[in-house]
Parts: structure tokens; C-alpha cells; sequence
């Protein structure tokens, strides 16, 4: 088995799992354009794995795979950031909604006649 | 709780609203047999998002002001009018009950530590007890203050940028009935708790009284 050959089959496998996955509806929509984007580049790397050679000697990168790690580990911990940002966002969310359907939900004292049933703010 | 909520009627007759943040036991029930409207949140969002309900219920219902009370009978439903004596005066959009002496050596060097790190010159930051106005509760019950997690420097900070005026008023205070402290309650806890907050208190630097212009033109408004 060649080097190429491992990166290739590799790659196959990561592209089709994400597909698979898109497929079948496990992605919400945002996220299945960023994982198609990997799949397809984990794809064409591993079918041509020699682009991190000539890209590394352009660069001045005197060791190649260094120059894909990096790579990589940056895009992943902007992934990262921005799931954390989502996340944030969400959380955010759910809270207003958990509040908002406590209100909903109030139950108010069921003696009339007591001074809670005012209406109106008690007034300065 | 029951007697809380009794003792706020019967000297206030203003509208209760106990906040139910998952609690476990019948507390809640108790709450509401004593005549107070209950907001049970379907998820445990904690010290201030229990609060914010709270406040987002005040503005939905229009209400001018809010006192808050802890459930633990720490305060005293009595001392409400310290509290509002300032506010209805219009000299603050926000009382404090402070009861300094009531903490702990540890808890005041922290205290202290965040009144260092804010800049904020009020002594019992902690507190729970405080009275809200109406510009107040508008801002607290926003967006902007949903993802604070502690009512005390985060929400301070909020209402400073905004350029509201907080101010303290000595109360008295009693000790604990019930339940302990949920922020000094063990040192992971606090170690937790301070380091959020010293880096709220840091991201917050340089974001000055920037007053939005949507409040500031209410406020004009305001008397």
C-alpha cells in the first residue's frame, strides 16, 4: 500500500460519512455547506495528497505536513469558536423561553377579594 | 415562604410573584396556598434567570416597580419602604438593602476585590434585596441582561453602562432560616464564580456609561 493510497481511502470514508449524514438529514442546513466544504477538500487532498508539497514549497514551509496540521488546527478551532458563539446564542434563547413560558403558564392566587387581584402597577 | 408571602401582603398589599426554578419540594405549592402568583420555569435557569422572570412579568404587566426578596427569609418584608422611600423620591433607579455586616471576612475581601475591579462604590453587592424602577426593570428584563448569571456585578455593570443610578440603603437583615448561599457554597463554587466574574469585569472595560440612545431618550421623559 502506497502513501497515497492510505489518504485516499481516508479521505473516501470521511466524504462519504458526512454525505451519508447530510443525506439523512442529521445536518441542519448551515452546517451541512461546512462539512460538504470538508468532505470535498479531505477528498481532493487525499486523492492528491502531493498539493501540501508544492503548496509547503511556495510558502517556504520547509516540512510540509507541519503546513496541513496547522492548517487544519486553525480551521478546527475556528469551528470550535464559532460552535461556542452558536451555543451562546441558543442559550440565550432558550432562556427567554423558559421565561416566557413561566409566564404563560402563571397561576394566579385564587382568592378574589384579597388586595393581590389588583390590576393595576401599585402606584407611587 | 408561606410567611414571607403573607407578611408582604398583609403590610403591602402589592402583588406577590414567587419564582419556581425547579424546585423539588413543595415550597412552591406553599407559596401560592399563601397567595402569591407563581412563574414555574420548566428549566433551572438559576439565581438571576429565576430573577429576570420575575422582571420580565413586572414589565409585561406594566407595573412601576420591583422588589425583590430572597426565599429564604433573609429580609424583611417590613423594610420594603426603605427601599422604595429612594426610588419614589426619584433619586435612584435602583435600591440596594445593604447588610454589610452580615457577611463573612472571606466574603467581604471578595467584595471588596470586585468593588476594586468595577469601580462600582457600593458595599454589599450581593444583596438580593433591592428595588427596581420602572427604566430599570425595562432594561433588566432585556435581551442584553439575559445571559448574566449572577444578579450582583453583572447586572450592576449593565445598569451603569446604561447610566442608571444604583444606591444603597442600610437594612437589617436576618439570618438564614432556610437553605445556604448558592454562590459561597463550596471553593470550586467560588473559584468559578470569581473568575467569571473578574473576566465579565474585564471584557467590560472601556464600554464606559456608553448610554444607548434608546434609553437615553426615555429617559428624558422620565420624572
Amino acid at each position: 500500500m502506497t502513501y497515497q493510497m492510505t489518504s485516499m481511502v481516508i479521505g473516501l470514508v470521511l466524504a462519504a460519512t458526512i454525505l451519508w449524514l447530510v443525506r439523512r438529514d442529521h445536518l441542519h442546513g448551515p452546517y451541512a455547506v461546512w462539512w460538504i466544504g470538508a468532505a470535498a477538500t479531505v477528498m481532493v487532498l487525499g486523492f492528491f495528497p502531493s498539493i501540501f508539497d508544492r503548496l509547503g514549497a511556495y510558502l517556504g514551509v520547509s516540512y510540509p505536513p507541519m503546513l496541513a496540521m496547522v492548517l487544519g488546527f486553525a480551521l478546527l478551532l475556528i469551528k470550535i469558536l464559532t460552535m461556542d458563539l452558536e451555543r451562546s446564542r441558543q442559550e440565550r434563547q432558550i432562556r427567554r423561553l423558559a421565561q416566557r413560558l413561566a409566564m404563560l403558564e402563571a397561576r394566579k392566587p385564587l382568592d378574589s377579594d384579597g388586595p393581590d387581584d389588583r390590576t393595576q402597577s401599585p402606584a407611587p | 415562604m408561606g410567611a414571607i408571602v403573607r407578611e408582604v401582603r398583609r403590610h403591602w398589599g402589592y402583588p406577590v410573584v414567587v419564582i419556581d426554578d425547579c424546585s423539588t419540594d413543595d415550597t412552591a405549592e406553599v407559596a401560592y396556598a399563601a397567595g402569591a402568583t407563581l412563574l414555574s420555569l420548566p428549566l433551572q435557569l438559576g439565581a438571576w434567570g429565576a430573577l429576570q422572570t420575575g422582571l420580565r412579568y413586572a414589565e409585561r404587566n406594566g407595573y412601576r416597580l420591583a422588589v425583590t426578596l430572597d426565599a429564604d427569609g433573609q429580609h424583611e418584608p417590613t423594610q420594603i419602604g426603605t427601599l422604595l422611600a429612594p426610588l419614589l423620591a426619584g433619586q435612584a433607579n435602583v435600591v440596594i438593602g445593604a447588610f454589610p455586616s452580615r457577611a463573612s471576612s472571606a466574603r467581604r475581601l471578595a467584595w471588596r476585590y470586585f468593588r476594586w475591579l468595577t469601580g462600582l462604590g457600593l458595599e454589599d453587592i450581593t444583596s438580593g434585596f433591592r428595588a427596581y424602577d420602572e427604566r430599570a426593570i425595562r432594561l433588566l428584563a432585556s435581551r442584553e441582561a439575559t445571559l448574566l448569571d449572577y444578579q450582583d456585578v453583572g447586572v450592576l455593570l449593565t445598569l451603569h453602562r446604561h447610566g442608571l443610578r444604583v444606591i444603597e440603603k442600610p437594612v437589617t437583615m436576618q439570618p438564614r432560616l432556610q437553605g445556604v448561599s448558592r454562590v459561597f457554597k463550596s471553593w470550586w463554587t467560588v473559584g468559578n464564580y470569581m473568575l467569571q466574574t473578574s473576566l465579565l469585569c474585564l471584557a467590560r472595560i472601556g464600554h464606559g456609561r456608553a448610554r444607548d440612545r434608546r434609553t437615553h431618550s426615555e429617559a428624558s421623559g422620565w420624572n
